[in-house]
């Protein structure tokens, strides 16, 4: 017997040794959550991402997006910039998903962000979609565009979202924040991994 | 301070109560990391019918895990993750040493994992020559330091950041400090060396989906992005307890788990992971290879009481509200996985030879059921595990009998008159035995019984 059918056997016969003592299951039964009337989305979203210590910055259309993106890059002296292959950020200077080996020498790091959850100021980035792993991650400062149209209130629409193809991609990853850490006497210590620096700038709100 | 065994808890919690520096640390960690639950939990109106909710899945999970677990790996395999069984540690190590070597690793970097802290599987990897490097904060200071995580979630609870610093300053050679940022971001430069180095990336699992194939991982640092992004192996070790039935399921407890642990409403990131990239030039590892551990959690099932142990999403609530490891902190249970938890799971995955003082560091007072997200009656379970004991040879045949005594006094009024009487004699003449009253106060039984003041309260009228 290989280990997979001693484990799985195991399983079984440790069940069944327990039926004698098992009370009728519980049926789950789904919570429904009360969602509370929001009347923004926007500034429910900005104010959960500032709490979270990101930055948010509100823009009209595509080019107030552009002129927030450009003075980001001047305040923090960007020079290496690298950018996802989202088909939205066409045009940025900065040059296109870098791999593993250069990513560590980059300034800013800027991609799109699929969806965004306003009840916690989470970004959504899917791999099927943009290249997004590294560039969201490694750099110190992170920008990231969302569309103010593509701004869910609760957590349970986002993950319904990351299945609306019946597929699933295969790196999905939620940002809430800045990196951070608590572990030196749970003192908040910001970018310890990934960036220090998060701004989100929504588009057309 | 480090490596203690569990056999010797009562030392342990002895010398730990005397170190007012340990005691420091964790009043201080505890009581902020209660204070933010609380008001996390309280953000959600609904937060009850959640806990409720997720043991019902965790329920249904465990009755049904073989179906599960197939599932969970046929649809991991069909995305192209490889999938391995593990019995236990040592086979869980000899694989992963083994897929290591294969790819000649010569640095491995790992996240957070109290699963291959269980097995010890850093040991097994340097052995087999390989440089591990612990890339959590927290991890990462303990290795340095040689010592083992004393929390779940902050392994370096027990440290302060005076120690901290004197340990970057020998370690690292960085200037004397106390500010947190520097040392943190000391960590960060020298970690981000290692991770350009890594051949593989080692991670745990929060959550495997069922239904989707999906692991699910989640931090607030960025490491496990990393380690599971940069190198172009990842290995994901999960004990077989992790599976979840529906995507949608993550709902309930990407609530819980936060909340419940550091406080947060969210945490920085979650990473879902589900099989290997579509395409060579696409970004992330080329293989995912999950380990699937038994390791002592198949033989839980055989009870409903030991089968609650499965259910627990390692937040860590249990531990910062236990009054036993506020006072004594990790280290004193000799084990992976101390507190409240630690005391019922440690017993059950490495038997009660080593391990009978455990189930009794804890006065039952209920704080760890109060605060546990998928409601596990830890109370229960010590009884359950103290009941074990005491029937075996580990038990004391001295404690058995006196309380075949006890039971039958209290079950017969005759007996107990005549006890009482005995007993409130007894003990001007004779203390009761040092070793029941060294730790405890026990009142004196007082000169007139209730029955007796209530005979005479009605005689007098």
């Amino acid at each position: 017997m290989d280990s997979r059918e001693t484990i799985l056997s195991s399983i079984r016969k440790h069940l069944a040794a327990s039926v004698p003592n098992d009370e009728p299951p519980q049926t789950v039964v789904p919570v429904v959550a009360p969602t509370p009337t929001v009347t923004s989305l926007v500034a429910l979203f900005r104010d959960n991402v500032e709490a979270v210590n990101g930055h948010c910055i509100v823009a009209r259309n595509e080019a107030e997006v552009r002129q927030a993106v450009t003075q980001i890059l001047t305040v923090h002296g960007a020079r290496r910039i690298a950018i996802s292959d989202a088909p939205a950020l066409n045009g940025l200077i900065g040059e296109i998903a870098p791999g593993a080996k250069e990513i560590f020498e980059f300034d800013v790091g800027i991609t799109t962000a699929q969806a965004a959850i306003a009840e916690t100021g989470t970004l959504l980035l899917d791999s099927a979609r943009e290249r997004h792993r590294l560039a969201s991650l490694v750099p110190p400062v992170h920008i990231a565009i969302v569309n103010a149209s593509s701004i869910f209130q609760t957590l349970a629409e986002a993950l319904a979202f990351i299945r609306k193809d019946g597929d699933i991609s295969p790196a999905v990853t939620f940002i809430t924040g800045p990196s951070r850490t608590a572990d030196i006497e749970l003192t908040l210590a910001i970018g310890v991994h990934g960036p220090q620096e998060l701004y989100v700038i929504i588009n057309g709100a | 301070m480090n490596h203690l065994s569990s056999e010797t808890f009562g030392e342990n919690a002895k010398a730990a109560l005397a170190n007012a520096q340990l005691r420091g640390a964790l009043r201080h960690a505890t009581s902020l990391f209660g204070k933010r639950r609380l008001e996390a939990a309280r953000s959600l109106s609904n937060w009850e019918d959640l806990r409720t909710e997720a043991r019902a899945i965790k329920d249904d999970v465990l009755l049904h895990l073989d179906r599960y677990l197939e599932t969970f790996v046929a649809n991991a395999e069909k995305r192209g993750a490889v999938v391995h069984w593990a019995i236990d540690a040592a086979e869980a190590n000899a694989i992963i040493c083994g897929l290591a070597r294969e790819r000649n690793a010569r640095t491995v970097v790992k996240s957070k994992s109290m699963t291959t802290e269980e097995t010890h599987l850093n040991d097994a990897l340097e052995a087999a020559g390989m440089q591990v490097v612990e890339t959590d904060l927290g991890e990462y200071i303990v290795q340095l330091a040689g010592e083992t995580p004393s929390h779940i979630l902050a392994p370096a609870i027990h440290k302060t950041k005076g120690q901290i610093a004197e340990l970057f300053t020998a370690t690292l050679g960085m200037p004397p400090t106390d500010d947190v940022a520097k040392l943190t971001s000391t960590a960060r430069a020298t970690l981000r060396d290692r991770f350009a180095a890594a051949d593989v990336g080692i991670s745990g699992v929060n959550f495997g989906i069922a239904e989707t194939g999906t692991i699910v991982i989640i931090e607030n640092e960025g490491n496990i992005r990393l380690t599971t992004s940069l190198p172009r192996t990842h290995i994901a070790v999960m004990g077989i307890e992790k599976v979840l039935p529906r995507f949608a399921d993550l709902d309930t407890f990407l609530k819980l788990l936060p909340r419940s642990g550091a406080g947060q409403r969210m945490s920085a990131y979650q990473s879902f992971i589900t099989g290997t990239k579509r395409n060579a030039t696409d970004e992330g590892p080329d293989e995912l290879h999950i380990v699937i551990l038994d390791n002592g959690r198949s033989r839980m099932l055989a009870h409903p009481v030991t089968r609650q142990s499965l259910a627990c999403i390692r937040c860590g609530a249990c531990l910062n509200a236990c009054p036993v490891y506020q006072q004594i902190g990790g280290h004193a249970y000799g084990s992976v996985y101390p507190g409240p938890i630690g005391a019922v799971i440690t017993p059950q995955l490495i038997g009660i030879e080593k391990t009978a003082q455990l189930p009794y560091a804890s006065s039952l007072c209920g704080a760890c059921r109060e605060v546990c997200p998928v409601k596990i009656d830890i109370p229960q379970l010590l009884l359950h595990l103290r009941s074990e004991i005491a029937a075996s040879p580990k038990g004391d045949a001295r404690e058995r009998l006196a309380f075949k005594l006890w039971a039958k006094v209290m079950m017969s009024p005759t007996l107990y008159k005549m006890g009482a009487l005995a007993g409130r004699m007894m003990q001007r003449v004779m203390p009761l035995s040092r070793a029941w009253t060294s730790g405890r106060d026990l009142r004196p039984i007082e000169r007139q019984s209730f029955r007796d003041q209530w005979k005479s309260k009605l005689s007098n009228g």
